[in-house]
């Protein structure tokens, strides 16, 4: 507690505060009689200055969406709130109040300093967000634990620190703890850090800090890895082929599969699961299905690009034709106008003006038909770029469905995955069937586990217990293909959508802009004519 | 009759073995007789001359000689070393074995001309051509590629011309000679060059054939300048892209096919019509140039160098004519026929017909049926592998191909000179070079060439002047006279930036262009230019991305007073600036070009068109009347400013805004307008700054160039003084101290242990009544110090009431000063007082050991 709230009763922010707080700090003389005139509008005021009001709780504030300066010093606020939406802000003062925990500061990431000077504080959190903080103030606060100093490490930018009037400032160790943990802070408590005491701060905690430093770089290792594989993943899921790069596939048609798992461990069926004719040739093909995607994906991208290329070259040729025309109108548009206004009589200045207005809807016309013209080319390009992209996409997926391999001697589509998985049924058929016979003269073997023996009673729960193992199989390859099939038709069919949304946008603009310039012109030329008129 | 014919056949052989002995006595005699000549040069050479002489001077055909022939007697041979005064006995056997080739040739080939084997030396001693090429790498750099070299040796030796035109001369000069006198013709210059090349590795050789009138006189007057060429611009041959997969089409063309052939056949005739008149024109002048012709053509002998391909990636064979260091092809119609050509291993002889010049010739030097080669085995490889025996046979002669010649040696003095007297003239088709050594005119003048109009060399049409080592490292001026253009070229490293200056007058506010290092400017200003009422400047990399900047001005106010244009600027009617995006701000907020209309009080600007957009955002300021008389009030009002904007924003309609846009412009403008002013100021500095650059021209000279560096001369020197007193001190420090007391003895006795005992008590007395003396010495200074101070002192108690504070100032540092005098007095008699007997002991000491004491001492000790 700072200040008891006796001399005056809190206040809460409230739209006359706020006003009167604007009008103070508008600009002097001249400009602050049109300022006045005008009125100013929330938005546009970049810094606001609402110390020493006995403000109790921040509200209202949502307005000032370009503030970036804010000081709210010497007041009584409790809690920092509502400051959500001042995602402009790089100054805020919060000190001399009685603020307890940092908190409500996650969306000003522009934030530079902050001062939180004299308050109640006693843990340093919840800064993350505040990647480009350089001064921070916390003197004179509750804060005890040098546990708090390590938190201040994420802040790269971090230069200016003052702590003094904290029970750790008590510390005996205090300033060199601080130089040592924090290298690049250059002032604390107000003053600079000279080299020297960085050398010995330095040489006092030099294994702890190299722990430290070990330990952030393994976290930071780890994490850089982690960003790795997943922008790894991201990469096959644009070429649709995510997890084919092994036996992904494979192992999960065996995941849910009870039975399946049951019979493998049948005699002859453990070797056949894991022999080269089975397991090996399905990664084989998932892996081949992996790279036949990632090449096609490679394809496709580079359609794509050449298609952008071009249809940013041909839209850059066409501006420079537009300006290129405008600047030649304007020329001459100028020489036209300066002679009107020097010429007395009246008749000659209506038959320039009509000479004027004549030249103005010729370059109307003009460049409404190289907009159009553009229009019509890129329509055509779209359309063949449209044909070509879903050509590829469809020759991708009936390569990767097809019952004929792409290439003779390669393993690579679902369907041979499907043959495969339907000849290991088979023979998988066949080691159950003749299990089954040997159960029923009663010389199974001894090891087999009381589940696996349930299974062979008769013939029909062997041959349903296989069907199913099978059914499951089939369903995840053809799940898996479904879901290939479909998330690369609607890739295409957004991209091109995209494509053309974007193209119509482009020519609303446009056909906007050009009768916007238009419109200026025609109504500089009427205002002309109505000064010449009252002259 | 076996033993008779025995006995006959044993006489002849006797008889022959007498004939040769008596053969080579008279050999040898004759060597002596000449070895004795040369001794007894001054009575007999000067008759043999005089012959000599006359007897050329009878053949001689008269030719328009203006440099004086380079005849032997100019060439003082005393100094010369041996080998060119005598034939080693290999050198004979050469001789012999060229004697005996050249009438085997002449034999065979009775309808040729006798080949140039053995010419005489300057000593009259026959030498065979091959071994008077001396390979030698000159340590200088420049000299390492062919076309330097060439051009050094066409620097530095005048050209004297052939005796004979038609006949190879009857001497042929050490390079050394030629060297030291700078003079030669074809041969000794070919002979220099290609000693050179084949020293730095080219694969060359001399040619004795025959050339044209101009080739061998060295008459370049129909030659264009190589200056002027102006290099032809490689026409960049347009990479056609390929049209990608998805490039939009064109749009359809409506225009007639037709109506478009029928103008370009329209336009070709046009065009073909110009060409012939243009054709016809140069037809015309074509003839006016072509010189008379020669009656002598295709006899003149000349001698050039012909560099052969594969070594020193060499791509292909040339000729090099060693008169004007000019490459040829070996096609070219200059060279009109080869007799012979030779390097410093062998000879061959042109066996192949030269009827179309040289043209069809074949350089293949093994090809034993187009070249005849003297000797074995120094052939080239191609014939070497299949006449391999035969090769081994004469492997001695090969080795042993020594030159006579000393090795060739250029002074640096002469290499920097280069042309005889620094200096050296030209003459080109409507062209004329001149070439000077560098420091040899004041102003660092190297090279200047004058171009004409007319062929007559009456008309100037430009001068380049080529300039070197120029403190304010001008390095070209070019002048054009027709138009009176005059353009300097600077290299970098002027004060001020200037990079190239071109103007009619050195007054300021005329036509000029002034070009700028920009990266050595702090404003990055490219070029300024200038006519006497615009000024337009052109930046790069600045911080507030200005890149162009105009100004109009006005007609001077008259003044009263006399104004210079410091004084009295010229009023600016108007200021246009463009400036480059400014990445950092939005388009429509980045002015791309701002006019200061400042006589109609109007500030226009244009912003930076967007990314997708064609047209740019536009704002008018009007300042009508908005400025009081008393202050800036200004009203403002919403029709001062008149806005287009591509995106219509809310904050820039109010007035507020554009009241802050028009006060920062304002400001703008103020700046605008006085930076203006400084770069006018800044023209007057640079006008300045080049005229009296004009008048001084002083030149640098390199810390390196020891010769002129006058600075490091005299440091030099001062070392030199300097080594040379501390070696005098250490010669008096070695001083005999005894000298004056020996001198009182009678000399060159032996002392007695008296004497010598006499002599040191002497000594040590003098020393001490020395110390003693400078002691009072002292004493009494300190002592006069001391007094003067205490009768000032006195003085001023007893005046110190009526003193003037300046004397009182006077007193108080008389005071300071004769305090510190009798200070340093005293610690002077201190030191003087300590260091005293020390020093004796030390003379003593000496005494003792010095050796003609010592002894005599030591013994009485």
């Amino acid at each position: 507690m700072n200040r008891l709230y006796t001399s005056l009763e809190p206040r809460v922010i409230d739209d006359g505060m706020l006003k009167l707080a604007v009008g103070e700090q508008r600009p002097q003389e001249e400009a602050g009689k049109l300022a006045k005139q005008e009125g100013i509008l929330f938005k546009d005021v970049l810094s606001l200055q609402l110390d020493f009001r006995n403000i109790l709780r921040i509200d209202n504030l949502w307005q000032f969406e370009n503030l970036k300066k804010l000081q709210l010093n010497n007041n009584i606020i409790e809690k920092i709130e509502g400051l959500e939406n001042l995602t402009h802000l790089v100054w805020l003062d919060l000190s001399f109040n009685n603020i307890e925990t940092i908190e409500g500061l996650d969306t000003l990431v522009n934030l530079e300093d902050l001062s939180l000077f004299n308050n109640c504080i006693s843990n340093i959190d919840s800064l993350d967000a505040l990647i480009k903080l350089q001064v921070l103030s916390l003197g004179n606060n509750q804060i005890d634990n040098m546990m708090n100093i390590i938190y201040l490490r994420r802040f790269r930018c971090l230069r200016t620190l003052s702590l003094s009037g904290n029970p750790i400032s008590e510390v005996e160790d205090y300033k060199m703890f601080i130089c040592a943990y924090l290298p690049d802070l250059v002032y604390l408590d107000f003053r600079r850090i000279d080299d020297h005491t960085k050398e010995v701060a330095e040489a006092k905690h030099h294994y702890s800090i190299e722990e430290l430093k070990h330990r952030e770089n393994l976290m930071q290792a780890q994490m850089e890895e982690e960003q790795a594989r997943r922008e790894e993943l991201e990469k096959h899921k644009t070429a649709f082929v995510e997890h084919l790069n092994g036996s992904f596939l494979f192992d999960s048609m065996y995941a849910e599969d009870s039975e399946g798992n049951k019979l493998s461990s049948l005699p002859g069926v453990s070797e056949l699961l894991e022999s080269l004719t089975y397991r090996d040739k399905f990664v084989i093909i998932c892996v081949n299905i992996f790279e036949y995607g990632l090449k096609h994906q490679e394809k496709r991208k580079t359609e794509l690009d050449t298609f952008s290329e071009c249809v940013h070259e041909a839209i850059q040729e066409n501006q420079e034709q537009g300006k290129r025309k405008i600047a030649k109108f304007e020329e001459k548009h100028l020489m036209s106008l300066s002679a009107i206004r020097e010429e007395v009589e009246m008749p000659n200045i209506e038959k320039m003006i009509l000479e004027c207005s004549t030249d103005i809807s010729e370059l109307f016309d003009a460049l409404m038909t190289l907009e159009m013209q553009l229009v019509e080319q890129l329509e055509e390009t779209i359309n063949m770029f449209e044909r070509n992209i879903v050509h590829l996409v469809g020759l991708f997926i009936k390569n990767v469905q097809s019952l004929y391999p792409f290439c003779d001697d390669l393993l690579c589509t679902m369907a041979q995955c499907r043959d495969l998985e339907n000849h290991h049924h088979e023979k998988l058929l066949e080691i159950s069937i003749s299990t089954l016979e040997k159960a029923v003269k009663g010389n199974l073997d001894k090891d087999l586990s009381e589940d696996v023996r349930g299974l062979f009673v008769d013939k029909n729960t062997i041959v349903n217990a296989v069907g199913a193992s099978h059914d499951i199989h089939l369903l995840k390859i053809d799940n898996r293909e479904d879901e290939l099939v479909t998330r690369i038709n609607s890739w295409c069919t957004r991209l091109v959508d995209k494509i053309r949304r974007d193209e119509i946008m482009r020519n609303r603009k446009r056909v906007k802009e050009i009768s916007l310039y238009i419109d200026h012109m025609k109504s500089e030329l009427d205002n002309l004519e109505y000064s010449d008129i009252l002259d | 009759m076996e033993v008779l014919r025995e006995k006959v056949e044993e006489e002849e052989e006797a008889e022959r073995e007498d004939a040769a002995e008596r053969a080579e006595r008279a050999r040898t005699e004759k060597m002596m007789r000449q070895v004795e000549v040369r001794k007894e040069e001054t009575t007999l050479t000067q008759e043999m001359l005089r012959d000599l002489e006359k007897k050329l001077s009878e053949i001689r055909i008269p030719v328009s000689v203006e440099v004086p022939a380079f005849t032997k007697d100019t060439i003082d041979i005393s100094m010369l070393p041996v080998s060119y005064k005598t034939n080693t006995s290999k050198e004979e056997q050469l001789l012999q074995l060229a004697d005996n080739f050249s009438r085997q040739y002449s034999h065979l080939c009775p309808d040729r001309v006798p080949l140039f084997l053995h010419p005489l030396n300057e000593c009259e001693v026959p030498k065979f051509v091959s071994t008077t090429l001396r390979p030698t790498l000159m340590p200088y750099p420049e000299l390492y590629n062919w076309d330097s070299c060439a051009q050094f040796v066409s620097d530095f030796l005048t050209m004297v011309p052939l005796p004979d035109p038609l006949k190879p001369p009857l001497h042929l000069y050490s390079s050394s000679t030629v060297l030291k006198y700078q003079k030669g013709n074809c041969f000794d210059f070919s002979t220099l060059l290609c000693s050179m090349l084949i020293g730095s590795g080219y694969d060359a050789y001399c040619v004795n054939g025959y050339g044209s009138q101009d080739l061998c006189h060295m008459d370049l007057t129909r030659e264009v300048c190589p200056l002027t060429v102006k290099p032809k611009e490689t026409i960049k041959r347009e990479e056609k892209v390929l049209p990608k997969k998805y490039t939009i089409r064109p749009p359809r063309d409506l225009c007639s096919r037709f109506e478009q052939e029928q103008e370009m056949k329209r336009q070709q005739e046009i065009r073909a019509q110009e060409e012939k008149r243009l054709k016809e024109e140069e037809e015309r002048l074509m003839e006016a140039e072509k010189a008379n012709p020669d009656a002598l053509h295709g006899l003149r002998v000349h001698s050039w160098v012909l560099v052969l391909s594969g070594k020193r990636e060499v791509p292909e064979n040339f000729f090099i004519d060693p008169f004007t260091a000019r490459s040829y092809s070996t096609q070219d119609e200059h060279f009109l026929g080869i007799e012979s050509l030779w390097n410093h291993k062998n000879y061959w002889i042109n066996m192949q017909d030269c009827w179309n010049c040289c043209k069809d010739l074949i350089f293949d030097l093994g090809d034993p049926v187009r070249w005849e080669y003297m000797l074995l085995g120094t052939d080239k490889p191609e014939l070497f592998l299949t006449e391999d025996d035969s090769g081994i046979n004469n492997e001695d002669d090969v080795e042993n191909l020594h030159s006579w010649v000393e090795q060739i040696e250029i002074s640096p003095e002469a290499f920097e000179t280069r042309c005889p007297n620094g200096k050296k003239v030209i003459q080109y088709k409507r062209a004329k070079l001149e070439k000077w050594a560098p420091y040899l005119n004041h102003n660092g003048l190297v090279s200047r060439l004058t171009t004409y109009e007319d062929l007559e060399c009456t008309n100037i049409l430009e001068i380049k002047e080529w300039y070197r080592n120029r403190e304010d490292m001008l390095e070209l001026r070019h002048i054009n006279k027709t138009t009176a253009l005059k353009t300097d070229y600077f290299k970098p490293g002027h004060p001020r930036a200037l990079r190239v200056h071109s103007y009619k007058s050195m007054q300021p506010e005329m036509d000029r262009v002034i070009e700028f290092y920009e990266t050595a400017r702090v404003d990055g200003l490219i070029k300024r230019e200038e006519t006497p009422r615009t000024m337009t400047e052109y930046y790069r990399g600045r911080s507030d991305f200005l890149s162009y900047r105009h100004v109009d001005f006005g007609p001077r106010v008259k003044k009263l007073t006399l104004s210079s244009a410091e004084s009295n600027p010229r009023p600016v009617v108007k200021i246009t600036e463009r400036f480059f995006r400014n990445p950092a701000k939005p388009a429509e907020e980045d002015v791309a070009e701002r006019v200061f209309l400042v006589a109609e009080e109007r500030i226009q600007l244009r912003y930076h068109c967007r990314e997708d957009h064609i047209t740019a955002s536009k704002r008018e300021f009007l300042r009508r009347s908005e400025v009081d008389s008393e202050g800036n009030k200004i009203i403002v009002t919403p029709d001062m400013c008149i806005t287009f904007e591509v995106e219509p924003m809310e904050h820039t309609k109010k007035l507020l805004y554009q009241y802050e846009t028009l006060m920062h412009l304002k400001k703008e403008e103020k700046l605008s307008r006085r930076q203006v002013w400084e770069s006018e100021l800044e023209v007057l500095e640079i006008l300045k700054l080049l005229k009296e650059e004009e008048e001084v021209h002083t030149l640098t000279i390199s810390i390196y160039d020891t010769k002129r560096n006058e600075k490091s001369k005299e440091y030099r020197e001062a070392m030199e003084r300097m080594m040379h007193e501390e070696h005098l001190r250490q010669v008096e420090t070695q001083l005999d101290y005894l000298a004056p007391f020996l001198v009182q003895l009678p000399p060159g006795e032996k002392l007695t242990r008296w004497q010598a005992v006499r002599l040191k008590d002497e000594c040590l007395s003098d020393f001490k009544q020395r110390l003693i003396n400078k002691a009072n010495l002292i004493q009494a200074r300190f002592e006069k110090e001391t007094q003067e101070l205490q009768k000032k002192q006195q003085w001023y108690q007893e005046n110190q009431v009526t003193l003037t504070p300046e004397d009182e100032d006077l007193y108080l540092s008389y005071c300071s000063q004769a305090m510190f005098r009798i200070r340093i007095l005293e610690q002077r008699l201190n030191r003087h007082k300590e260091l005293a007997p020390l020093k004796y002991l030390a003379l003593e000491e000496k005494l003792h050991k010095d050796p003609r004491l010592g002894e005599l001492l030591k013994m009485f000790t």
